[in-house]
């Protein structure tokens, strides 16, 4: 028992270390070791960002003349003690570069450039911000930003990774939502708790679709619960680091060993988590429900006139042809019992589940060939036959077979028996006369029990019906209690010629025992008297009457039947939300973070060192958790946002640990700023100047709490504000450009003595190569698209079960943040250059700069594509090939080139001129169009490889 | 490797931390610094740490036997009682219940508790070599090398299902965004190959439960992530120049773009500059490197013969052993392993999918010892032969191993398959300072537990990581607030693997 034994020492050993932490006071702790507790314990509580922050007095600093806001002074105070300069502003040219991928993520065009250069307004800048900060576009950027706190994805996760397909509508919310600047506090309420807003709204409830962006594990044989209890893991951390910038995740298997965290209390955050359900709401697009809308119109028009000679028929001539079919007809009354089975299987991998109704449902693989194995207790006697009934789909396209033209082919059809305490061997029942309510031709019933797998039971052309094969025992059958039948259901013929859907029965009515597609609740009724019939039987047997046995009747509702089948369909799209379940889970620590041991029980509560939650009612819910995190009292929440915001614009957060605030955290390089600025994100409006709209729900925490000091600006929580205060400071607008000496002193640039300079984010990479161009398409939101992949690289996900269908048209050209996101296997692209893998949240990507950057660059299809269409782009202007070559490199780089730049670019374009003239028959390839004239096809291939070398300059992709 | 512009130099001549301003990160400041606290670096190495890329060498913490390492993950699962563990009493009790006490507190993902039943193996073993392994009959190439392999019959894993399982086995953590073992490598090791990655990934069969995040950098920059050689088209994803484009155009072309990138170095003196040519020179001797690499036409008749490169394969139905055409891919593959090795590749794992064998076990293991026993046999004595196995770590296993029931998924008549078993599990290692010849851990007499030396996955990777001469509790990044490792919280060096 080694291997257990094993595995349960570690868990015992975690065990007795937890049952430590949790009681400081066992008695085998000395006193000393105590006070060294208590120590560090008030060290935690005591640390810089668990105290709420102070209106700092804004710094005087001596070049007043460069101080553009309060910003700029604590910066530069901190600067002049240094003894450093700062640096000075950067070009127009850099200005408006910066501030496009900045706000936007996409370069401007070179109008736009012109326009600010010569823009002689004294607040020519701040236009510029306000126009960017108004772009429909900055929703896009800021949005991708907040997605990568939300590891927003396309797909699952995890072995079967299954496709979301409208996880995009959570997306499309976050752009809307940074777009129209809701405030960040109601920002973070409708996210976390929209669902429990009174009147939620649906963009509300859309809104909770943070939380649904955690993984799910479909991958067979899984313990759904496990599962479960780690999505809700994934929740509390998640809400941890991105608002708190704290690793609460750290106290999930015992208490935090840094911060003032125990494992009590993470288990209480998962209280507020652990009783939301996930829920799918209907959620369907404009356009799809105009659609229709419009089309249900017309299909009930067309339908009330069907309908209506059937219903005259009905009321004026049913009622009497019905008696008279009552007393003098017959049915042929076999009766039925269906049987149930626990084990059904299939041999290919098809998963067979049993339904309410004890039919046998085939789903998911849909192997080619197939051997159904279904068992089932039979206490029966006198058995003289069985039945297989074959239902069909509701959605005509499908079935009732499983292949593509919904037929079936039932290969062999036996039982066997297996009677109890002979467990091992099991018994062939010889069976006898088959029938069918249909077969296809040549595909008799008879050959389901021949014995040949090549022949079979099929059923074309009458599919999307259903079906009712019968088989007679040879002689009856008696089965003692325990005895099992083993019904085998055999399709050798392949492509999918399988049956999704069937009911076993059997008999004892005496034979012959004939194949009918009367139901058996018609055979119950017929045999009630008349006068015990309930409402609704007797509503069943007219129905069954008019539909099946009155032949008047069946023809003026077979046009009705059709009809119905076309019947338009309420648009399928759902989106993923979070709701509570109406019975509450109870929460218990799970012991060493195992969630098959549970500890104590516990409830939703926060953390004893931050301020106290204040419940709406007696039972706090994620409402309350979320006015708790956005409450004006919290000291973390603004600070953590605000240094996230920072971090985006200058390349560094003030907290460089931006998910970690805590006392392993980096400390802050401008605290009084850091403080300044988050009160300054708080601060509710004082005056007419907001632009915001009014606070738009009760749900919104009070805002007294915030004293703001006499020359306070105030953003009331608006991220644009925010972002507009930090852009238009001189910190921000100085040169990137590295001065002697500064490298040395501060190589990380603390200390903000110039700007940064990095390398665009992945998806920002792919939109400057479309936008300089010209092939980008700039849709906003929307569904995902599929750029084209190498068909080996899909195929790495399980079981080849990832499709990866090529988006056509301009959808190939849509922006980097709109590419599927499939978890398994993500686009290679994405992930070359440091996009997160969407697993867990990500709050601050790496920038690396690698060879596979350099490949992807140079030699992916999409980015040649690029270089092709710029070539072109300038090859069609005017006039001679510099002023071409000029041209692109300004498309791309919005300004000129220097005089050595443009001799280099010269001296490269002769060279591969006469390269391309060599070899003449290359350039249409290079070009990557056919119909091009062949005179100036080697010119104009040139300009494509030239095209090429300007898109892999380090500035083309940097933002300085 | 003298190029006219030396990628060396133009890091040098930046005069910064790299490491730093490649923004790979804070982590990566705090590893060397707390190396260097510790003591661990040598006063040289220390400078090359701190002054050059993220992947250039960097000296271990002690002397390392092993120097590359190939890792064949045999996806899915193999069946231990049927290749390495046989268990002759459970031929006796086939058909026979467990009692109920064993089963009570187990998981499993498809087993039905209620009539399981204990499942024997037909396959016919035998013992081999000086060390006495006793082999199933579907190994005849991999029972000629058993004195040279350390055999592990006691491996252990804490997850059941796939996907996580498979993160457990290459991260050390069924978390997802953890680095694998191979980005560890490159990350505590750096790179010694010039002109190729330092972690390679080859595939074959069908897709993997783990997909790409088997071989993530995770939280590691993305530098560290596995390379994937890809068995069609370009063997490195846009490793070839668009159409039309030759190779003079493309010298040409970087030439052009170097200058441009220095006169804008000159201009901002930005090191990020400098690393972004580096970058280029290193992806344009990539595009000569990778094809010399995949060409075989080097090799000898003898070599290919041995590999089995162009064995005929059986006619197999569509999805066996992830469909026709992987007996090459696989073959394939091992040979370039060797390759990889020999031009410094630091970490080549090796993915087939599948064998997960919950039914026809005994025809599906069949095909595909069929096809991995020969290649992986040939590659050892290739190895060897060449001097190579002494540094090159060789690993062969998976996720978990498979339970000693049948697998009486609902209603299946016979039990043809295994479920997965996480208890006891075999796996085995080769070179690389490891001790051959061996035979570590028991199972008890139907294989489900461990009698005998346990060895976790933490375990595991404490002595692969050992044999590189890296002590796994001081490989360490910093993250989300903690110190991580390959060997999560746990973890001690198996001594009796070491020779």
């Amino acid at each position: 028992m080694a291997g257990i034994n094993n595995f349960l020492r570690r868990l015992l050993s975690g065990l007795i270390l937890f049952v430590f932490v949790l009681n400081g006071t066992a008695t085998d702790v000395s006193l000393a070791q105590k006070a060294n507790e208590k120590v560090a314990q008030k060290k935690k509580i005591e640390h810089w960002s668990f105290k709420a922050p102070q209106t700092p007095a804004i710094p005087k600093a001596k070049n007043k003349s460069w101080v553009r806001n309060p910003i700029d002074a604590f910066v530069l105070a901190r600067l002049e003690n240094e003894k450093i300069k700062p640096s000075p502003e950067a070009d127009r040219v850099t200005l408006i570069r910066r501030l496009s991928f900045d706000l936007l993520g996409l370069p401007p065009t070179l109008d736009e450039v012109a326009a600010f250069i010569n823009d002689k307004r004294k607040d020519a800048y701040e236009q510029l911000v306000d126009r960017l900060l108004s772009s429909p576009h900055f929703g896009e950027r800021w949005g991708r930003h907040w997605l990568d706190l939300a590891r927003y994805a396309d797909s699952d996760g995890y072995e079967k990774d299954s496709p979301r397909p409208y996880a995009w509508l959570y997306r499309n919310w976050v752009i809307d939502a940074v777009n129209r600047d809701l405030p960040f506090d109601q920002f973070t309420l409708e996210q976390l708790a929209g669902d429990l807003f009174p009147d939620a709204t649906e963009e509300q409830k859309k809104a909770t679709g943070f939380h649904r962006n955690t993984l799910t594990n479909k991958e067979g044989g899984v313990d759904q619960e496990e599962f479960r209890n780690k999505a809700v893991v994934d929740r509390v951390n998640t809400t941890g680091s991105t608002w708190l910038g704290l690793t609460v995740g750290c106290a999930e298997c015992h208490s935090h060993k840094y911060d003032p965290i125990s494992q009590r209390e993470y288990y209480q955050l998962f209280a507020f988590f652990n009783s939301t359900d996930e829920k799918d709401i209907p959620a369907p697009q404009p356009e799809e429900l105009g659609k229709y809308k419009a089309d249900k119109k017309v299909w009930d028009e067309e339908h009330a006139k069907l309908v209506e000679p059937l219903d005259t028929y009905i009321k004026n001539e049913i009622p009497a042809k019905q008696a008279e079919w009552e007393t003098s007809g017959k049915l042929t009354a076999v009766r039925w019992t269906v049987l149930e089975s626990k084990l059904a299987s299939s041999a290919n991998g098809a998963t067979l589940k049993t339904q309410t109704n004890k039919s046998i449902l085939a789903t998911d693989k849909s192997p080619a060939t197939d051997t159904y194995t279904v068992e089932v207790e039979a206490d029966l006697k006198n058995v003289t036959g069985f039945r297989l009934e074959i239902l069909d789909d509701k959605d005509p396209a499908k079935g009732p077979g499983r292949a593509k033209d919904g037929n079936f082919i039932l290969s062999e059809f036996s039982v066997k028996v297996r009677e109890p305490g002979n467990e091992r061997a099991a018994q062939p029942i010889p069976l006898q006369n088959p029938s069918a309510d249909f077969s296809q031709k040549n595909w008799s019933v008879t050959a389901a029990i021949d014995g040949d797998p090549k022949t079979g039971w099929a059923i074309i052309p009458e599919t999307n019906q259903f079906h009712v094969a019968v088989f007679e025992t040879r002689k009856p059958m008696n089965f003692v209690p325990g005895t099992k039948l083993i019904f085998t259901l055999d399709h050798q013929y392949g492509t999918e010629h399988t049956i999704a859907h069937f009911r076993l029965s059997a008999t004892s009515s005496p034979q012959p025992v004939e194949a009918s597609l009367l139901s058996d609740e018609i055979v119950t009724i017929w045999e009630t008297p008349s006068d015990q019939r309930t409402e609704k039987q007797k509503e069943e047997l007219a129905r069954y009457f008019r539909e099946e046995v009155d032949p008047e009747a069946r023809k003026l509702n077979q046009p009705v039947q059709e009809h119905s089948k076309k019947e338009p369909k309420f648009p399928e799209t759902k989106a993923q939300t979070l709701a509570e379940n109406d019975k509450p889970r109870k929460t218990t620590i799970h012991i060493r973070g195992d969630f098959l041991r549970p500890g104590d029980e516990v409830q939703p509560a926060t953390l004893a060192v931050l301020p106290p939650l204040q419940p709406r009612t007696a039972k706090p819910d994620r409402l309350d958790l979320a006015r708790w995190i956005m409450d004006p009292a919290n000291p973390l929440t603004a600070r953590v946002a605000v240094n996230h915001i920072w971090n985006h614009l200058l390349g560094r957060g003030f907290v460089a640990t931006l998910n970690d605030f805590g006392t392993r955290g980096e400390k802050p390089s401008h605290p009084e700023l850091l403080d300044w600025l988050a009160i300054t994100f708080m601060s509710p409006a004082n005056s007419q100047s907001s632009t915001l709209p009014p606070p738009q729900t009760p749900a919104r925490p009070r805002r007294n709490e915030v004293k703001a000091g006499n020359s306070q600006l105030s953003c009331d929580w608006s991220r644009k504000e925010m972002i507009k205060l930090m852009v238009t400071s001189a910190t921000y607008r100085q040169s990137s450009k590295n001065r002697p000496g500064l490298l040395e002193r501060d190589p990380n640039n603390v200390l903000l003595a110039r700007q940064s300079r990095f390398r665009l984010e992945a998806e920002n990479v792919r939109d400057i190569y479309l936008a300089a161009s010209g092939l980008l398409n700039p849709a906003i939101g929307g569904p995902s698209i599929r750029p084209p992949l190498p068909a080996d690289i899909a195929a790495l996900g399980y079981a080849n079960g990832v499709k990866w269908k090529e988006s056509d048209g301009a959808e190939k050209y849509r922006r980097g943040m709109y590419i599927f996101f499939q978890r398994t296997v993500p686009y290679p692209m994405l992930m070359t250059f440091d996009a997160p893998d969407s697993n867990v949240t990500c709050t601050r990507r790496e920038r690396s700069n690698t060879p596979l950057q350099a490949l992807t660059l140079l030699n992916d299809p999409v980015f040649f594509e690029c270089a092709q269409a710029l070539g072109r782009r300038v090859a069609a202007e005017p006039g001679a090939n510099d002023g071409r070559i000029k041209r692109a490199f300004e498309l791309c780089l919005s300004r000129e080139p220097t005089k050595a730049e443009m001799k280099r670019l010269l001296k490269l374009y002769r060279d591969e001129l006469q390269l391309v003239q060599a070899r003449p028959e290359s350039a249409a390839k290079i070009i990557g169009e056919k119909d091009d004239q062949q005179n100036d096809a080697t010119e104009k291939a040139t300009l494509v490889a030239l095209s090429r070398v300007i898109m892999n300059l380090d500035e083309f992709v940097t933002r300085d | 490797m003298k190029n006219d512009f030396d990628l060396r130099e133009v890091i040098k001549m930046t005069r910064r931390d790299f490491l730093a301003s490649s923004a790979s990160g804070i982590g990566t400041l705090a590893f060397a610094s707390l190396l260097a606290q510790e003591g661990l670096l040598a006063a040289e190495t220390k400078k090359t740490a701190s002054t050059n890329g993220p992947l250039s060498v960097k000296a271990p913490h002690f002397a390392p036997k092993a120097k590359n390492c190939i890792f064949f993950y045999m996806e899915g699962a193999p069946s231990q009682m049927d290749l390495f563990d046989p268990k002759p009493k459970l031929n006796e009790l086939s058909g026979q219940k467990l009692p109920d006490s064993m089963l009570e507190k187990v998981r499993f993902a498809f087993i039905q508790k209620e009539g399981a039943r204990l499942m024997g193996s037909p396959r016919k073993f035998q013992k081999y070599g000086q060390c006495g392994m006793d082999l199933s009959d579907l190994l005849p190439h991999i029972s000629t090398c058993v004195d040279d392999i350390a055999w592990i019959r006691s491996m252990h894993t804490d997850q059941f299902n796939h996907h996580p399982g498979q993160l457990m086995m290459q991260c050390g953590s069924p978390v997802f965004g953890r680095p694998t073992m191979g980005a560890w490598m490159t990350y505590g090791l750096g790179s010694e190959s010039q002109n190729l990655p330092g972690y390679v990934v080859l595939t074959a069969g069908r897709g993997t439960s783990g997909g790409a995040s088997l071989w993530s950098s995770g939280f590691l920059p993305s530098t560290h992530a596995g390379v994937l050689f890809r068995n069609q088209g370009d063997p490195v994803l846009n490793l070839s120049n668009p159409p039309g484009i030759t190779p003079e155009m493309q010298h040409y072309g970087l030439d052009a773009l170097n200058d441009l990138n220095k006169l804008r170095h000159k201009q901002v003196g930005d090191p990020e500059i400098a690393s972004r040519i580096a970058a280029y020179e290193l992806a344009f001797r990539m595009q000569t490197a990778a094809p010399e690499l995949m060409d075989l036409s080097g090799e000898s008749k003898e070599t290919i013969e041995a590999y089995g490169i162009n064995r005929k394969e059986p006619d197999i139905k569509a999805d066996r052993g992830g469909g026709p055409g992987q007996f090459k891919a696989f073959a394939t593959n091992c040979l370039l392993a060797r390759r990889l090795v020999e031009r410094g590749v630091r970490f080549v794992n090796i993915f087939h999918a599948s064998w997960d064998h919950h039914s026809n076990l005994n025809p599906e293991l069949t095909h595909n010892c069929l096809m991995a026993d020969q290649p992986i046999a040939a590659l050892l004595k290739d190895l060897k032969q060449r001097g190579l196995l002494d540094s090159t770590l060789v690993v062969w296993g998976s996720e978990f191993g498979r339970t000693p029931l049948g697998e009486n998924r609902a209603g299946r008549e016979a039990n043809t398959g295994r479920d997965h078993h996480p208890f006891a599990f075999s796996l085995w290692m080769a070179g690389g300072g490891v001790k051959g010849g061996q035979i570590i851990g028991e199972t008890d007499d139907i294989g489900w537990n461990i009698v005998k030396d346990p060895i976790h996955i933490n375990d595991l990777h404490a002595t692969i990581l050992h044999l590189f001469g890296i002590e796994h509790t001081n490989l360490i990044y910093r993250f989300s607030g903690r110190d991580f490792r390959l060997t999560d919280v746990a973890g001690e060096v198996v001594q009796k693997l070491l020779a």
